[in-house]
């Protein structure tokens, strides 16, 4: 083969390489959830769950949650497991956020104490599950903080639809958490650009 | 003769007044928490109430905003109001009427009380008394509150039904109060209002929103003066003339009058000057009025400058209340009129009989811990006519009590509180009139209370109270307590 043969060859090579990595990085999974004895398809996360023998660095990024008009905006956050939220708060009234627990462990209870408006509070999250934010003079306020274990996660919106992108092909387990409904597991095959997933979630 | 007619009606006037007495005692008009208040703003009790419907501090400062949040209210209305104009017509003023607004919402509350009495067993002599007791009072209670405005505020509420079917209620507080009228004038903030109808005075401790399910006992007390009493018989007044004193003014009941005041420095200095009727009777009592003057100071003790100045504390687990003690001093003068019809002393006039309450009192907080206390002297002058001139009237010996109560409350939990009370009253005159065993009257009631909701309440209270005589048939007589446990459920909605 001439100089020129194995080069082309080469290129050719690389340019799949290139074209399939790019390819792979570019999926998606598209989806409805659907609610069945549950008022609103909105506010469920859903996330691939555990990936064997594959971790993820905590990402740099803050999240914030606010606490405006006595209520934490938004309602539900799904961020990966290391992630450091910033609690805001933005009224002219006191509040404080606390979680008494992880997905029902007290012993990750936790209890931020109260700071004035314009100020926030960093909390790096490291436990797996959702903490149930709470403010104890207005018990009316709720949020929580689903805590997930790999960067690819969304929260449904007002219609139930969500899309999680920049996933590589594979296979996953898909799960959902809702604040009324029960977790649901699937199985996704994200093997195309984009997956499209239907999710029911129940009472 | 003369005499003896006066005694008789003296008797006739003591029991009437000791009857209404302890009616009041049962049926004392109670205020509220305000739901309608959580439908506007879409938030729970908490937030203006520990342990309802005493107010926290947030819910202080709510109050005396004039039912709104002290920063940035209308951010936080869910439901706007109605506006009676619009701003702009304030240009237009007097040529247009002065704009205003209603709530948006109907602001109506509701809130039923109802007791389990167990009551210890008393002579029979004394009266028949049940040993239990179901839900009494049965208290039902229509309440509205909300603000016209900015600078305008009103409050109402009714028991609708008390002590069972058909049972006599009325009107508690009916007020309309004009916020911050020192605004006007370049005075700091909230230095003067103005409220006017029907109230509870300034009181050191609110009857009206207190969490107990008695009344506080040296606000009940009434000035009667002894059935018999030889000072007065000796100076110039027929034998056997006993002294006339009735005084029915009671602290803890609402009166009809004018209120200015004002909680200037961000409520920590308070003052308030009414001029009441001296009851709240369907028409007054008598022509002169009384009136009610209180100061308080309170001293912040909150070591966190931003802490100490925000309307709540930060604690290390959320807001609270501050850490501070308030002292306070009033006083209230009047002038009880009797003999208006002649029929007390024929051939006189109507006497004016000058009377005060004066007292002091402390309120300490700190985290979980709540101590607060009240002392008072009540002082009637009385006044008999001068049977030696024919005209005029003169001075005998004056009814007079000193008394007050001490309480803490400690939250075990955010919805279970506990509570320690102490009554006193010290009258000589009630000891002569066979109220008590001795001059003073002591109770005791300690008590717990659960938060089974934010807005449905669950008390506990026993009392163990002084010493009463009973006059057996056989003319001997006995000591009893009339001691009593009383558990009460209580929600608002």
């Amino acid at each position: 083969m001439s100089l020129f043969g194995i080069a082309a060859k080469t290129a050719v090579a690389a340019g799949l390489v290139v074209a399939l990595a790019g390819a792979g990085w570019a999926n998606e999974i598209k989806g409805k959830v659907s609610v069945q004895g549950i008022k609103s398809a909105e506010n469920i996360a859903v996330y691939v769950d555990v990936i064997a023998d594959k971790k993820f660095d905590a990402p740099k990024d803050h999240v914030v949650i606010d606490q405006r008009k006595m209520a934490f905006i938004p309602h539900v956050v799904a961020v990966q497991q290391g992630t450091t939220v910033d609690f805001l708060n933005s009224d002219p009234v006191g509040h404080n956020v606390y979680w008494p627990s992880i997905s029902g462990n007290k012993k990750l209870s936790h209890n931020l104490g109260t700071w004035p408006k314009g100020d926030k509070k960093p909390f790096q999250f490291n436990d797996l599950g959702t903490a149930p934010l709470l403010c104890n003079v207005h018990p009316e306020m709720s949020g929580y903080v689903v805590v997930v274990p790999t960067p690819y996660f969304a929260v449904t919106d007002k219609d139930g639809n969500f899309e999680i992108k920049n996933i590589p092909a594979g296979k996953y387990t898909l799960k959902t958490w809702s604040e009324d409904g029960k977790p649901t597991t699937q199985a996704v095959d994200v093997s195309a650009a984009t997956a499209t997933v239907e999710l029911t979630v129940k009472k | 003769m003369k005499g003896r007619v006066l005694n008789t009606s003296i008797m006739a006037s003591v029991t009437a007044v000791v009857i209404v007495m302890w009616v009041m005692l049962a049926s004392a008009p109670k205020t509220s928490a305000i739901p309608a208040f959580s439908r506007k703003y879409q938030t729970s009790c908490t937030t203006c109430h520990n342990n309802y419907p005493e107010l926290n501090d947030f819910g202080e400062a709510f109050k005396k905003n004039g039912f709104k949040f002290p920063k940035d209210d209308e951010v936080f209305v869910k439901e706007p109001p109605v506006l009676l104009g619009s701003k702009a017509q304030k240009e237009a003023f007097p040529g247009a009427v002065y704009p205003g607004e209603i709530p948006g919402y109907v602001p109506v509350a509701f809130r039923y009380s109802g007791n389990f009495n167990y009551n210890a067993k008393q002579p029979i002599a004394a009266g028949f008394l049940p040993r239990t007791d179901l839900f009494v009072p049965n208290t039902f209670t229509i309440i509205g509150a909300g603000s016209f405005g900015p600078s305008l505020s009103f409050w109402v509420d009714n028991d609708i039904s008390a002590d069972g079917a058909n049972g006599n209620a009325g009107l508690g507080d009916g007020y309309l109060k004009f916020n911050d009228l020192g605004h006007a004038l370049g005075l700091p903030k909230d230095t003067l209002n103005l409220r006017m109808g029907q109230f509870e005075l300034d009181l050191p401790i609110t009857q009206a929103r207190t969490i107990n399910l008695t009344p506080y006992d040296v606000y009940s007390q009434a000035s009667i003066a002894p059935v018999s009493n030889a000072a007065c018989a000796t100076i110039g007044s027929p034998a056997g003339t006993a002294c006339t004193t009735n005084n029915p003014l009671q602290f803890g009941i609402p009166q009809r009058g004018i209120e200015i005041g004002g909680y200037p420095n961000d409520g920590n200095f308070i003052w308030s000057v009414a001029v009441v009727d001296g009851s709240n009777n369907t028409n007054a009592l008598r022509n002169s009025k009384d009136v009610y003057v209180r100061v308080s100071q309170r001293f912040n003790l909150e070591r966190d400058p931003e802490s100490r100045n925000a309307v709540q504390a930060a604690g290390p687990t959320g807001p609270r209340d501050h850490t501070s003690i308030r002292f306070g001093a009033f006083y209230y003068y009047g002038r009880n009129a009797l003999n208006m019809n002649g029929s007390l002393f024929p051939g006189f006039g109507t006497v004016h009989e000058p009377f005060y309450r004066a007292g002091a009192d402390f309120r300490f907080k700190y985290r979980h811990l709540e101590l607060y206390g009240v002392g008072m002297y009540g002082h009637d002058q009385d006044l008999l006519p001068n049977t030696v001139t024919g005209t005029g009237f003169v001075r005998t010996s004056p009814v007079t009590f000193s008394g007050g109560f001490a309480q803490a409350n400690y939250w075990i939990y955010p919805w279970m509180i506990a509570l320690l009370r102490y009554d006193f009253v010290d009258s000589p005159t009630d000891f002569s009139n066979g109220v008590s065993r001795y001059n003073t009257r002591n109770r005791f009631s300690p008590g717990m209370q659960f938060l089974v909701r934010a807005n449905i309440k669950v008390a506990f209270e026993y009392q163990r109270r002084w010493e009463q005589p009973v006059t057996l048939t056989d003319g001997n007589t006995i000591f009893f307590r009339p001691n009593g446990f009383v558990s009460g459920i209580d929600y608002v909605f």
